[in-house]
């Protein structure tokens, strides 16, 4: 038998869970209802509440608070186990009341790393894949469709470095978007945007591609190191990888 | 706006240039301005031979008055020559910024009239690029050998990185192949720019009593670095390792980068084929060894001889040294582990960390990610040991792990270019000659105080990029 705790995905109402189901031995965490259950599994709607997660959030802060950095990444995962797995690190860091990040002997803690981890190397990959185009009235905008949620920490990133231009990142499947005014920058749902590009994008656009297929090496070919380094699913949105008026056969 | 045409003439002159990082600056954004520098690099795009683009790397222009033979822009070469403005340079540079194609510039020349003149146009296009544009991304600027002093100088308070390029690992080959190239033309503006920046870091920690971070300050804040070409020219190794150790002590350099040899040009006095990129990525391996390991390069080749194509250099280190081995992984310390082949920078901080908690088995290794193919060979755990006693039956092993490896990921390991499974003769007769170096390793298994100094690496952030391959 399992008490299953849903929740509705949200940070609060994940640690409200985690004070709820705290000490009981069949809590079973589950940010979605599309899971195979028994019939003598028992339901428990979550309602987010502030104080209980607030209270979660200060324990743990008081035993490391670096670890909660990795627990937000989990979070931000799309792992079916996620808030399983960060409740089970959060208990194994309680009952320990030490720092446990360097126990990588015990899979809780490996897998809290491996899903941080994670969201790490995504943010880093699209600071670096994500390609702005600039809108007719001056705005710069960027659609991804990233792994993990992961668009408000491109935003302090693309925030510093463009610092009075506007841009906007849009999370085309989340359907959330980043916006940034030229000083400060909120998150906030769109569905869909219309873009009417700037005049100039085209040529730029074209310039880009024309770059991108001349650096290009043939004697040194190795396609599929660039797909290991680069891979497919973030090529939608690069203009260097679309209609590439050349083949990439497999090596 | 510059034309596609021009713009691919001036790229295709530029790519044979390896280096492309953008990493080792803390350039900060100012106030109305665009752009800043990520300490560890930041890769925007990938092209089909696997290599990365950070930067748009381009050249000033292609008109040579130099006569390198290896070079298709030499002076005697029959190709269109164009010139870019150092305002569409500028241009470029921002509208590709401004959309995240590019982490910054890396902009190169063919010796256009004079050197002087060159350095000029260049200085003046990074001048125009930082002040009038108020661009603070990052930029890599290629010095022009025989420029005057005063011009180098003024660009590398323009610049975050600048490096020279020696072309060749020795001055024979140099003479022969770019005549108006001297070793001294390259090396003494390197001596130049590191003297000054190391003045420059001692008047900083004379005035705050701090060390100045790493790739913080105006001047080169993300040093200098240079490129040979690997396979044109007779040089062994050897021979190039330690040329690279030389300068990497004595320049600071950031990195030095191999370029495997492409035939662009024909020429009776340079090789028709191309050389094969497994030399290269060996050099690679070893040049790893040097700045995060720990090793000398007397450890890892000795002066007149290639590296071993088989296998890493680091597991022909320790096939030699097999005195050493196997080390206890819940005791030894991190210099030791760095030596055992198959654990990396990042496997053994791993382990020193979680061994703190509990003791490790083979099954937690396993658990935490790292590759015991090669390493089993030459560890215990609670001393158990799970790998290969007979030394020969070991090298046949990490043959054995380097094919499958090679099978599976690294199509540059053209099969061809290593040795068939069976061919062992060739390696035995090595033992001997080998055990004769164990001694001479041993001193230096420890390294002393003065090389770990050396190891300008032991912070986390480097041993990161380490891994990344940045820096």
């Amino acid at each position: 038998m399992r008490n299953i705790y849903l929740t509705d995905g949200t940070a609060e109402t994940f640690f409200t869970a985690v004070f709820d189901a705290y000490r009981d031995a069949d809590a079973f965490l589950s940010p979605s209802r599309a899971l195979q259950t028994a019939l003598e599994d028992r339901f428990i709607p979550v309602l987010p509440s502030k104080e209980k997660s607030a209270r979660v959030v200060k324990k743990i802060r008081s035993i490391d608070k670096n670890c909660l950095y990795d627990l937000d990444c989990a979070l931000r995962t799309p792992a079916e186990d996620r808030e399983r797995a960060a409740f089970a690190y959060i208990r194994l860091l309680i009952r320990h009341n030490a720092p446990i990040r360097g126990m990588l002997t015990f899979p809780e803690v490996r897998r809290i790393a491996e899903l941080s981890d994670q969201v790490g190397s995504e943010r880093h990959r699209l600071s670096g894949f994500l390609r702005f185009q600039e809108t007719a009235d001056g705005v710069f905008y960027a659609p991804c469709s990233p792994d993990n949620d992961v668009v408000d920490l491109l935003m302090p990133h693309f925030a510093a470095r463009f610092k009075n231009a506007r841009f906007v990142i849009h999370d085309v499947s989340r359907k959330i978007a980043g916006i940034y005014n030229g000083n400060e920058w909120l998150v906030s749902p769109v569905g869909t945007a219309d873009i009417v590009l700037s005049e100039n994008e085209e040529s730029f656009s074209a310039l880009w591609k024309k770059y991108y297929h001349t650096v290009y090496i043939p004697a040194r070919k190795n396609t599929r190191q660039m797909k290991g380094y680069m891979p497919v699913r973030y090529w939608k949105f690069m203009p260097e990888k679309q209609n590439e008026e050349i083949e990439f056969p497999e090596n | 706006m510059i034309d596609e045409e021009r713009m691919k003439i001036l790229t295709d002159g530029a790519k044979y240039d390896v280096s492309c990082s953008s990493s080792g600056s803390r350039r900060k954004n100012t106030k109305d301005g665009l752009g800043n520098a990520s300490l560890g690099g930041i890769c925007h795009s990938f092209t089909q031979d696997g290599r990365c683009i950070s930067l748009l790397k381009m050249l000033m222009t292609n008109d040579c008055v130099f006569d390198c033979k290896y070079c298709p822009n030499r002076r005697s070469a029959d190709v269109p020559r164009v010139v870019a403005s150092p305002e569409e340079m500028c241009e470029l540079v921002m509208a590709f910024y401004r959309r995240n194609y590019i982490e910054g510039l890396f902009l190169s020349s063919a010796v256009y009239k004079s050197p002087d003149y060159t350095m000029e146009l260049l200085l003046e296009t990074i001048k125009t690029l930082r002040e009038t544009y108020k661009f603070n991304g990052y930029i890599h600027l290629k010095g022009i050998p025989h420029a005057d002093k005063i011009l180098t100088d003024r660009a590398a308070a323009y610049a975050d990185r600048m490096s020279y390029n020696i072309e060749l690992p020795s001055e024979q080959s140099l003479k022969l192949l770019a005549p108006q190239k001297t070793k001294d033309s390259v090396f003494s503006p390197m001596r130049q720019l590191c003297e000054e920046k190391r003045a420059l870091a001692l008047e900083y920690k004379r005035r705050t009593g701090k060390e100045e971070k790493r790739g913080a300050g105006r001047f080169l804040p993300a040093g200098q670095t240079t490129q040979m070409i690997v396979g044109a020219s007779p040089e062994t190794d050897g021979q190039i390792l330690r040329l690279t150790e030389f300068m990497y002590r004595k320049y600071d350099l950031k990195r030095v980068y191999y370029s495997s040899y492409v035939p662009v040009v024909h020429d009776p006095l340079l090789p028709d084929a191309a050389a094969g990129l497994l030399r290269e990525h060996r050099l690679y391996q070893a040049d790893w060894l040097l700045r995060f390991y720990g090793f000398t390069t007397e450890e890892i080749a000795p002066a007149g001889e290639n590296l071993p194509a088989e296998y890493d250099p680091k597991c022909a280190w320790a096939l030699r040294n097999m005195q050493y081995f196997p080390v206890e992984i819940n005791r030894a310390s991190v210099e030791q582990l760095l030596r055992v082949p198959g654990i990396g920078a990042k496997g053994a901080y791993k382990i020193v960390t979680a061994r703190k908690y509990a003791k490790l088995t083979f099954e937690d290794l396993k658990k935490m990610r790292i590759v015991l193919k090669r390493a089993r060979h030459f560890i215990t755990c609670n001393g158990k040991f799970c790998g290969t006693e007979n030394p020969d039956r070991v090298r046949t092993q990490l043959i054995l792990a380097e094919r499958t490896d090679s099978a599976k990921q690294l199509s540059m390991f053209d099969a061809s270019s290593l040795p068939p499974a069976n061919s062992f003769s060739l390696l035995d007769s090595d033992t001997a000659r080998l055990s004769k170096t164990a001694e001479e390793s041993a001193l230096t298994l420890f390294a002393s105080r003065e090389d770990k100094q050396f190891l300008l690496n032991s912070s986390p952030e480097t041993a990161k990029s380490a891994l990344t391959g940045e820096l």
